[in-house]
């Protein structure tokens, strides 16, 4: 199984976290929303797979690029 | 007397002719099986295979093929090695163009000199594309200038003794294409970035101003080339390059697409295709893309190919300046740029590299005629400490700037937030003006809600309920903030159902085609940018 991750792409903190840790998750669904320039921002999962971890909390910052959690596919 | 000279014919050239057929077949084994086979190992092909990968088939007519040094033993050819450049005139798509890149097997494509150089820059194939007027595609795999010169020459060489100005010139004639193919440093990073678009493949190609050893020496950081100048730097991070391949197939085919939009120069008119897709098709997904949930993002991409020809979008520099999309398209067959505000990044605000990349591609478009349409959704330049040290507003004023310099025709669709200096540097102010918005959009000088609390500070302050008063007056002025109240005062000069966007787009697009054709040839540029 190979791991991905799955990336803010904005500097900003962390709104919701609307997955749990072993969700699957297909290609395209939001995998949790980062409050940026007064916008909702989702991290969207890039390929499907299974929620493995989170590397984040909710209400905490990020930074662009950051890696927010952990996919197994 | 030589063999040759005792057995040659009373008439005709036939030794001479078999003479030439066994130097061009030395020209094609390139440096010899081993260093082929090493370099196939490495994923990377040989010089005569990218052309053959890139041009149409059987059309390539190399010149130069007789350069190099021969072996002689008494007196006679026992074999060629070939200078590290192949190049000559092909045709691409039936289009005829000049291509040549460097033989890296031959000690990594370096150290030849002829009386006349062929190729990099300054090069027979930088001067067959300036005096015939066709696209340069410049394959690029060779590791530049090297300190064995000064052994070879017995003197240092001042550098540019081969300079760039050729370089220069082209880039306001013709489309000029660098594909980086393994690493470049030096010179021919140099002239990889001295192109119109420049391309590299993921995990095979690196681009930096000097290599590992050079670093090393120079700072004491011991760094892998990859990590220096691989595609995630060169490309994602810092927009040295602008878009990547995952090999050298996608590669080729990346770059017959990129042409594929350009005229053969500046003099004339992008080709049209018919791309057989309806002008009026009208995408019902259109009318609610946009949230009404201002905070909401959606997916910009999706609606700019709701409006474009099907299938006709190339994305240029897509994983860089995220917070811009910047693509070639179609519109009823013509060839157009577009720049669309990615509210997913930023909420679309405009950093220095969206900045960067919007100034690189108004230029683009502006000296090859190619109409710009912008898709609006921008809050403003991007704000905060970081924005400021990065000189966003600077970067952002210089892509002002060169808006206001292109004559090319462009159109805006404003789709949601026009704010500030970023939303009207989506505009044509010096042309048309031309802007039609959807019924989302809104616009003024700052959004309301940075606006207010600035504004009315003291009367908030002053309030029971600071934050219910500063919500108070965001709402008062929302409501009058409605776009069909500018459309009133003809200060946008139409609001659109979103449904209608391609086809009322293409008809002015078709229409400003004759005013294109009057303005054909160089775009001269004056003035100093910020």
């Amino acid at each position: 199984m190979a791991e991905c991750e799955a990336k803010s792409e904005v500097t900003g903190s962390v709104w919701k976290i609307v997955t749990e840790v072993g969700q699957k998750v297909d290609a395209g669904d939001t995998i949790m929303i980062i409050e940026s320039m007064k916008m909702e921002i989702p991290v969207i999962a890039e390929e499907g797979g299974t929620i493995k971890a989170f590397l984040v909390k909710e209400e905490t910052p990020v930074t662009e690029g950051q890696v927010v959690a952990v996919l197994e596919s | 007397m030589s063999e040759a000279a005792k057995d040659a014919p009373t008439t005709g050239w036939a030794p001479e002719i078999e003479e030439l057929q066994f130097r061009r077949a030395e020209a094609q084994r390139l440096g010899g099986v081993e260093a082929v086979q090493k370099h196939h190992d490495q994923n990377r092909l040989t010089i005569r295979e990218r052309i053959a990968g890139l041009v149409d088939g059987g059309s390539f007519q190399e010149v130069g093929g007789l350069t190099g040094q021969g072996r002689y033993a008494d007196g006679k050819l026992t074999g060629v090695t070939p200078a590290p450049y192949v190049m000559g005139l092909a045709n691409i798509d039936g289009r005829p163009v000049a291509v040549g890149g460097e033989d890296f097997t031959i000690r990594g494509g370096t150290s030849w000199s002829g009386d006349r150089k062929k190729g990099g820059q300054g090069g027979f194939i930088e001067d067959l594309a300036a005096s015939y007027l066709i696209p340069l595609v410049n394959l690029i795999d060779g590791s530049g200038g090297s300190v064995t010169s000064i052994n070879r020459r017995g003197h240092a060489v001042f550098p540019g003794v081969h300079g760039f100005e050729r370089s220069v010139e082209l880039m306001g004639k013709v489309p000029v294409i660098s594909a980086v193919l393994g690493t470049a440093a030096g010179g021919p990073a140099g002239r990889a970035i001295l192109s119109h678009w420049s391309v590299m493949v993921k995990g095979t190609s690196q681009v930096f101003a000097a290599g590992p050893p050079v670093v090393e020496r120079s700072l004491g950081q011991k760094i892998h080339k990859e990590d220096l100048g691989g595609a995630d730097i060169a490309v994602d991070h810092s927009g040295t390059i602008d878009n990547r391949a995952k090999d050298e197939a996608e590669c080729f085919a990346m770059i017959k697409r990129y042409l594929s939009y350009m005229p053969q120069n500046v003099w004339e008119m992008p080709p049209v295709v018919d791309t057989g897709d309806p002008a009026d098709r009208a995408e019902d997904a259109l009318a609610s893309i946009v949230p009404r949930d201002r905070r909401r993002p959606y997916n910009m991409r999706k609606l700019v190919e709701l409006v474009a020809d099907k299938g006709s979008i190339f994305e240029i520099q897509p994983t860089y300046g995220k917070a811009l999309i910047t693509a070639f398209a179609r519109m009823n067959g013509k060839v157009v740029g577009i720049l669309a505000n990615n509210p997913m990044v930023y909420g679309g605000a405009m950093d220095v590299r969206a900045a960067r990349k919007q100034t690189h591609f108004i230029e683009l478009c502006d000296s090859f005629h190619i109409p710009l349409v912008f898709f609006v959704d921008v809050p403003g330049f991007m704000v905060g400490k970081d924005a400021e040290a990065a000189a966003t507003l600077r970067e952002g004023m210089r892509a002002v700037y060169v808006a206001l310099q292109a004559s090319v025709p462009m159109f805006t669709v404003v789709v949601r937030k026009c704010y500030g200096m970023a939303g009207m540097g989506a505009t044509d102010k010096n042309g048309l003006d031309f802007k039609v918005a959807w019924p989302s959009a809104e616009w003024g000088s700052l959004p309301i809600e940075g606006g207010v609390a600035a504004a009315f500070r003291r009367e908030i302050a002053a309030a029971p309920d600071p934050k219910a008063r500063e919500r108070e007056i965001e709402a008062e002025l929302r409501s009058m903030a409605s776009p069909f109240r500018t459309a009133e005062a003809f200060g946008v000069e139409d609001i659109i159902d979103p449904r209608e966007t391609r086809a009322y787009l293409c008809r002015f697009i078709d229409a400003a085609q004759v005013r294109i054709r009057t303005t054909l040839g160089p775009k001269a540029r004056y003035g100093v940018r910020p």
